[in-house]
């Protein structure tokens, strides 16, 4: 039963069933079918991943000329180094050649790249300086300067978040963030500048990256996902404990939670340290303090795939809980595969003791081994999984929480509010920016060739 | 460098060799906590450690030898006895999700070497092999290097760890998380 009465080619799969049908976001209705299936992963390959923004890192993780990490760009590996001059740069990698790897360590500080294979090599600012055997090349048949290392489209950072795409016709990053900016500024730039600590834990789960992904706008698994930490004492017995603050929906399928702890000051202004707190009057409008005091814990996504997590939490029984800000990524391998990564960011002006705490209390609760986060890995993976059969794709996954909420028109910030942080407008708004660019009817490879 | 260098052993360190009793009384031990983990025996197992361990490991990455063997001063683990604790009483509620139902495991410790102090603290390293599998999925393998500090107790064990680092052989965990302990 289509909606559409006549979808142009594109929005249509092979079995006839068309894309818009399988996500009803405005009913809350998301079919298992767009999880793990391989048709439109392939699909998602060439209107998502070669299109949209991804984020490749943080300024601080390469803070020298020469630095280096190997990091993605939607699915595509790339080399993110800062050049003899200073200016990042985002390149393919693989050589011009054959296509060999020309980095092949996760990090490094580099004035040239010399692919293994036969010898090329590029300087850090991505120029071809010499090939192998080059007197054996005929007139014309080596023209170095058309053969330097393929930049990403389009790179660009927010707030030290260095973001890139391959689509030259992708709308800027300032224009992608549009009204998102304003509650970056309230999570990363709250004090002026954050940095990455040290480097990303990574590891891989079975699970269709959208699973994971759903889960970063998800408050109300926290008291069942996390039931374990319920009944240790570590979360309050109370379903309800994280129902309170506003869930945004702003441009471009950025969404984001704004929830309250307990009503205490401990939990106000993100749970930082006071000397942070003072700097947060200094960075942020009045505005966006309030919201800050009103908030113990933020999850935001960037679409597709870039995540915050500002928590307050204790890996330790017994021990007060201490916030952090956990940055995470997902970057799908196959259809039921995704690698997950995950960065600590503290203000530059925290103090050693509380960079201290916010680490400690981050590893022990969040990423592979952390008592929060081991948990909902499992969960991704049977819902992975459960998503895989013909006969459960009949029966489209439930997202309607709060379908008939109206949007908070007194709240003061860019975006539309809604009251409350237990809904799932986040989640419907996320699949309705899925939808429009899986609709999108786009030769984004040939024409980033065409361009170049 | 410095988990390199520690890897090669103490030079402060004299080694204890394999037919003495020192050293079989540490591979009993190894073996005794081995058990224990795989028996889910998991409020024993934590009885092992002195209150003052350390409990660590290092993210490692792929770099060139050159620049050391990529281990680095961010973790997977960082837990103190406490910490520790708080794992073994979460896997005791039946909502550990990622443990609920259990995952089946071996650990084989191997390839000890074995050193001791003046101070008759002791520096056991041991090449280290975790299988898992979890339903009716296929096996996971954890593999790397354990480098243990340990003190004699008047235990039934024989010993406490005061300090454990775990190197793992993997850059990327590829096998969806950590819920099993080393």
């Amino acid at each position: 039963m289509s909606t559409t009465a006549h979808p142009p080619s594109h929005a249509i799969l092979s079995n006839g069933e068309a894309i818009e049908d399988l996500v009803r976001a405005e009913e809350g209705l998301i079919s298992r079918r767009i999880y793990a299936d391989p048709e439109i992963y392939q699909l998602e390959q060439e209107r998502i991943f070669a299109r949209a923004w991804f984020f490749l890192g943080h300024e601080s993780e390469i803070p020298e000329p020469g630095d280096l990490v190997s990091r993605t760009c939607g699915t595509d590996p790339v080399i993110l180094v800062r050049d003899d001059e200073g200016v990042v740069r985002a390149f393919l990698n693989s050589c011009r050649h054959r296509g060999m790897r020309v980095c092949r360590t996760d990090r490094e500080n580099v004035s040239f790249l010399r692919c293994p294979y036969h010898g090329w090599a590029y300087k850090n600012d991505g120029r071809l300086m010499t090939a192998f055997a080059e007197d054996h090349y005929g007139e014309g048949e080596l023209d170095k300067d058309e053969l330097g290392l393929i930049p990403v489209a389009q790179l660009d950072s927010y707030q030290g978040l260095i973001f890139a795409t391959w689509d030259p016709q992708a709308p800027s990053l300032d224009a992608y963030l549009g009204n998102m900016k304003y509650y970056l500024d309230i999570i990363v730039g709250r004090t002026g500048g954050i940095e990455i600590v040290g480097t990303p834990q990574v590891w891989d789960v079975e699970t269709s990256w959208k699973f994971a992904t759903d889960n970063f706008t998800d408050n109300f698994h926290v008291f069942s996902a996390h039931h374990s930490l319920v009944e240790l004492g570590m979360l309050p017995n109370n379903p309800d404990f994280a129902a309170h603050g506003h869930m945004i929906v702003a441009e471009e399928g950025h969404i984001l939670h704004l929830t309250a702890g307990a009503p205490t000051e401990e939990y106000e202004l993100l749970g930082l340290p006071p000397e942070l707190r003072a700097k947060m009057r200094e960075h942020l409008s009045p505005e966006q303090v309030e919201m800050a005091r009103k908030c113990a814990y933020s999850a935001g996504t960037v679409w597709p795939n870039f995540h915050w997590l500002q928590l307050m939490s204790s890996g330790t029984l017994g021990q007060r809980d201490v916030p952090f800000l956990n940055l995470r990524l997902e970057v799908p391998l196959s259809p039921t595969r995704t690698r997950m990564w995950s960065w600590l960011a503290v203000d530059r002006d925290a103090a050693p003791e509380f960079r201290k705490a916010s680490y400690e209390t981050y590893v022990r609760t969040f990423g592979p081994a952390g008592i929060y986060d081991q948990d909902d890995m499992e969960n991704w993976e049977d819902c992975t999984r459960a998503a895989l059969g013909p006969a459960a794709r009949r029966f489209p996954l439930h997202h309607k929480m709060g379908i008939g909420r109206p949007v908070d028109d007194s709240w003061p910030g860019p975006g539309r509010a809604y009251a409350g942080a237990y809904g799932e407008m986040t989640h419907r708004s996320w699949y309705a920016a899925w939808r429009t660019h899986m609709l999108r009817d786009h030769a984004v490879g040939a024409r980033t060739e065409a361009a170049r | 460098m410095s988990a390199l260098g520690r890897r090669i052993g103490d030079p402060a360190m004299t080694p204890v060799l394999p037919h003495t009793e020192t050293y079989g009384r540490v591979l009993e031990f190894l073996h005794h906590e081995a058990e224990l983990l795989d028996a889910y025996r998991f409020s024993e197992w934590v009885e092992l450690f002195a209150p003052e361990v350390e409990y660590r490991m290092p993210v490692r990455t792929t770099q060139f030898l050159t620049d050391g063997e990529g281990f680095h001063d961010v973790d997977f683990f960082v837990d103190d006895h406490a910490t520790l604790v708080t794992r073994v009483k979460r896997l005791e509620t039946e909502f550990a999700w990622a443990e609920t139902p259990p995952s089946r495991t071996r650990h084989y410790v191997a390839n000890l070497r074995l050193q001791e102090g003046d101070d008759g603290e002791l520096a056991a390293r041991v090449n280290f092999m975790v299988t898992r599998t979890r339903q009716d999925l296929d096996y996971q393998l954890f593999t790397g290097q354990r480098l243990d500090r340990l003190v004699r107790a008047d235990t039934d064990a024989g010993f406490l760890v005061r300090r454990r680092t775990i190197l793992v052989d993997q850059t990327v965990i590829t096998n969806t998380n950590l819920s099993v302990l080393f």
